[in-house]
């Protein structure tokens, strides 16, 4: 395969997994709403498993709050829109877009509702909109709790409760559950996962061969989008492949010389078009990757029974699922993984944007700067926000970067 | 009147202050105290194990500069005065300190608690639960709880040599119910047209009630209860509008005095360490299992923190039960910037309010009023458009 076909590839590849997001349940949510088919509405982090399984249309309100306010040019406007609502001025710009979708009815009517107490307080916030919101009044909900700790109890504790979502969502959306079909969409979803792992083992080559956000893109169509389905599964198998014949031909980033490797530690910023390439092209430095793209020790599904499954669906979530296992958990374990990163993609430096709704972040920042400071590596607090640009200026941002890469001595 | 005087006197000294004369009788009779963070971790534990619980507060820190690097200007203020003491060694004499799985900022005190340089390096962090659940399945939260609950104390007995019995979580249950009692016939003197003891003394009493071992502090709002019922020369005050005030712990007098200077008399209150822990119900003092009773105090019975999934509709119950008991004529609504939770159940609350044609006013701030001038105008401008007219 030669490099242009590779390019070829990759564009290719993009196609696809917009075609996968359209044809996934969220993508496909308006054509529900026409049929009247039943949908739940849900917090994210939830799996996607269980939907897949009992053939559920879903979606998660947090990412209706960036694909629909933000990725369609009316963050902005969601965001002050949630202002007038009178709510936590410092509220994740996301929560306060998914909140203003909601009050503004712009989200599907659901037939349930899935909570799991989860990653931050502007979820909560979400959360606690929802179950109030008046004209969702009489949908039926179920809430669950997660807990903070990450032991075998916990673990069950939290499967335990998620095993009751099954008769829930029968109940509410006349949809039957059958087993077997779940363990099929498990074993799948196995598949995608440890593709994921080894998607990530490939991109820590040097040069590195495909920008970060793939990382996101590869998260986005195993979880999102086709979570166990065998055309996931073939999706991801294919931008392994074609990534793979690029660190084979030691391929970089097309167009960019590599210079400073760096990861950007928190969800990809929505104006990152104005911010990554100018970095690339200014300092030829290539940001490897960021919290969505990040894998951790994801453990697979145990199908042997339905006990099993859950209680291994609760360990994913706990110590796996991106922003779950970094924010709701102890700082050494997200400086630990900001560390990982770091010495596994070899990177020159750590830039941490330091997300204005990411209040537990900016109580690690001593924490996570400490870390690194024993290790050598530079570390930078930017203290942006990663969907609303005005907060900081891109350009700033750039700025500030560029300050530190040469104040680090990296130009 | 001078037993009285003296008894508020004392109380309001106490909580006015980090370390008290109690504490330091305390602690010369060999006493340990363990500090905690919020009202989520039973105190009931600690007293059972024989120590006296403190609650960490940031009264009288004028500065973050300390706490600076660790939080960031975007954590709440309220968290980085605490820390900022805590770096200043005015907490040295725990023995002890215990963290919530609470907020975001409040949780990674337990974090930072670790790696700063501070005398006290025992330190606990309890997760409690984050959801009141969904009918059905509140079994499965409350026994998670207590499985967290009895870590909490396997930690106590096994770091200080002590013994947790079920009789001793018993008899520690009884005396802070006995405490709850004794608050809410503290409320109720702020129902009456004129009330004998005002607002700020109120929260300065329920603060002393969290510094000072439990069985003095009893005694001490026995005698200062009868006193102050008797007392006719207390001040009578003209004021305009009866006030339920919501949100996180207020700490600070001077916040109380905006609202006495303008006319507006604070009769009740929703507030962390406030009305919502001593109006509602008590622990059972005879289960037969003491540390069930006390998790499910904790997770059903207590309308909550806006931290907990479902917990706004127990709010809004409790707020309307208040408003009828304590006649109010407007709601205030104060939190902290930056703080999530509770500024996000402002939004909720007021769409309520707005609903229902009850005044409502928000005052977001910092720990420490320094914003006062502007503060003070909007207070005075929310109490002239509701109060009633003293002429
Ligand atoms: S981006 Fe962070 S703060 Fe915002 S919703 Fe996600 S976890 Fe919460
Ligand atoms: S005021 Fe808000 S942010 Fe601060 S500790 Fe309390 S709940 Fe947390």
């Amino acid at each position: 395969m030669n490099m242009e076909n590779n390019i070829d590839i990759l564009k290719q590849l993009k196609t696809e997994f917009n075609g996968l997001s359209a044809d996934s349940y969220q993508g496909k949510l308006q054509d529900y709403v026409k049929s009247g088919t039943p949908i739940v509405a849900c917090t994210d982090d939830f799996f996607p498993e269980l939907f897949e399984a009992m053939d559920l249309p879903f979606y998660f309100v947090v990412r209706q709050g960036l694909e629909s306010a933000f990725h369609a040019g009316r963050g902005a406007e969601a965001v002050d829109g949630y202002d007038e609502f009178n709510g936590a001025s410092t509220l994740c710009s996301l929560q306060k877009a998914s909140a203003y979708l909601l009050v503004k009815d712009l989200l599907p009517k659901p037939s349930a509702i899935v909570m799991t107490s989860t990653s931050c307080d502007a979820q909560t916030a979400v959360n606690e909109l929802m179950s109030n919101y008046k004209p969702w009044a009489d949908v039926p909900r179920i809430s669950v709790d997660a807990s903070f700790e990450k032991d075998e109890a916990s673990m069950e504790y939290l499967g335990k409760q998620w095993i009751q979502i099954i008769p829930f969502l029968e109940k509410a959306t006349g949809h039957k559950f059958d087993l077997a079909r779940f363990k099929e969409v498990c074993e799948e979803s196995n598949k995608q996962t440890q593709m994921l792992f080894d998607f990530q083992e490939l991109r820590m080559a040097v040069p590195s061969p495909i920008r970060a956000e793939w990382g996101f893109i590869a998260y986005m169509g195993c979880r999102w989008s086709a979570c166990g389905k065998p055309e996931g599964t073939a999706w991801m198998q294919r931008l392994y492949d074609a990534t793979a014949q690029r660190v084979k031909e030691k391929k970089g980033i097309d167009g960019v010389t590599e210079k400073i490797r760096y990861t950007w530690f928190d969800i990809l910023p929505c104006w990152s078009d104005k911010l990554f390439p100018r970095l690339e092209q200014e300092y030829g430095a290539v940001n490897l990757m960021d919290l969505y793209g990040y894998c951790a020790p994801w453990p697979s599904i145990d199908t042997s029974s339905l006990e099993s499954i859950f209680t291994s669906l609760a360990k994913r979530f706990l110590i796996g699922n991106p922003m779950t296992r970094q924010i709701f958990a102890l700082s050494s374990v997200y400086g630990g993984d900001a560390v990982n990163i770091a010495k596994n993609f070899k990177c020159d430096a750590v830039i941490m944007p330091g997300h204005v709704g990411h209040k537990d972040g900016a109580a690690s920042h001593k924490i996570v700067k400490d870390m690194f400071r024993e290790i050598g590596i530079p570390f930078f607090v930017v203290g942006c926000d990663v969907f609303d640009e005005r907060y900081m200026d891109p350009d700033i941002v750039f700025q500030k970067i560029s300050a530190f890469f040469e104040t680090s001595g990296l130009t | 009147m001078e037993n009285k005087t003296n008894t508020l006197e004392k109380l309001s000294k106490i909580a006015g202050e980090i370390m008290n004369p109690a504490l330091q009788d305390w602690q010369s009779r060999g006493g340990k105290i363990i500090g905690y963070f919020c009202p989520f971790i039973p105190e009931e534990i600690i007293i059972a194990g024989g120590f006296l619980p403190y609650k960490i507060r940031g009264i009288g820190s004028d500065d973050t500069s300390e706490a600076d690097e660790y939080f960031d200007t975007k954590n709440c203020s309220f968290v980085r005065h605490c820390f900022n003491h805590a770096l200043l060694g005015k907490f040295d004499f725990l023995s002890a300190m215990i963290v919530g799985t609470g907020c975001d900022h409040t949780r990674r005190i337990f974090d930072n608690w670790q790696i700063a340089p501070l005398k006290t390096k025992l330190v606990y962090l309890l997760d409690h639960p984050r959801t009141m659940g969904t009918e059905g399945m509140e079994d499965t939260i409350i026994n998670y709880y207590r499985a967290q609950l009895a870590k909490m104390k396997e930690y106590l007995e096994n770091n200080f040599g002590v013994e947790i019995t079920v009789p001793k979580l018993r008899s520690a249950i009884k005396l802070c119910n006995e405490t709850r009692l004794l608050q809410k016939k503290l409320y109720e003197l702020r129902k009456v047209e004129n009330p004998p003891i005002t607002a700020a003394e109120v929260a300065s009493v329920l603060m002393a009630g969290a510094s000072m071992p439990k069985e003095e502090y009893n005694e001490d709002l026995k005698m200062m209860l009868k006193q102050v019922q008797h007392d006719k020369d207390r001040v009578q005050r003209d004021y305009r509008a009866r006030l339920m005030i919501i949100g996180p712990a207020i700490e600070d007098p001077v916040f109380y005095s905006l609202f006495e200077e303008n006319g507006g008399e604070i009769v009740i209150d929703d507030t962390c360490f406030g009305a919502r822990y001593s109006m509602k119900s008590l622990i059972d003092e005879t289960a037969e299992d003491p540390l069930h009773a006390i998790a499910k105090y904790n997770v059903l019975d207590v309308p909550f923190c806006p931290k907990i999934n479902g917990s706004h509709k127990n709010r809004i119950e409790f707020i309307e039960e208040m408003i009828k008991e304590y006649n109010v004529d407007g709601i205030i609504g104060q939190g902290y910037v930056a703080c999530d939770p509770w500024g996000s159940s402002f939004g909720l609350l007021s769409a309520h309010l707005k609903n229902a044609g009850i005044p409502y006013l928000r005052l977001e701030r910092e720990y420490i009023s320094t914003e006062t001038g502007q503060l003070s105008t909007r207070i005075q401008a929310f109490i002239e458009t509701i109060g009633k007219s003293i002429w």
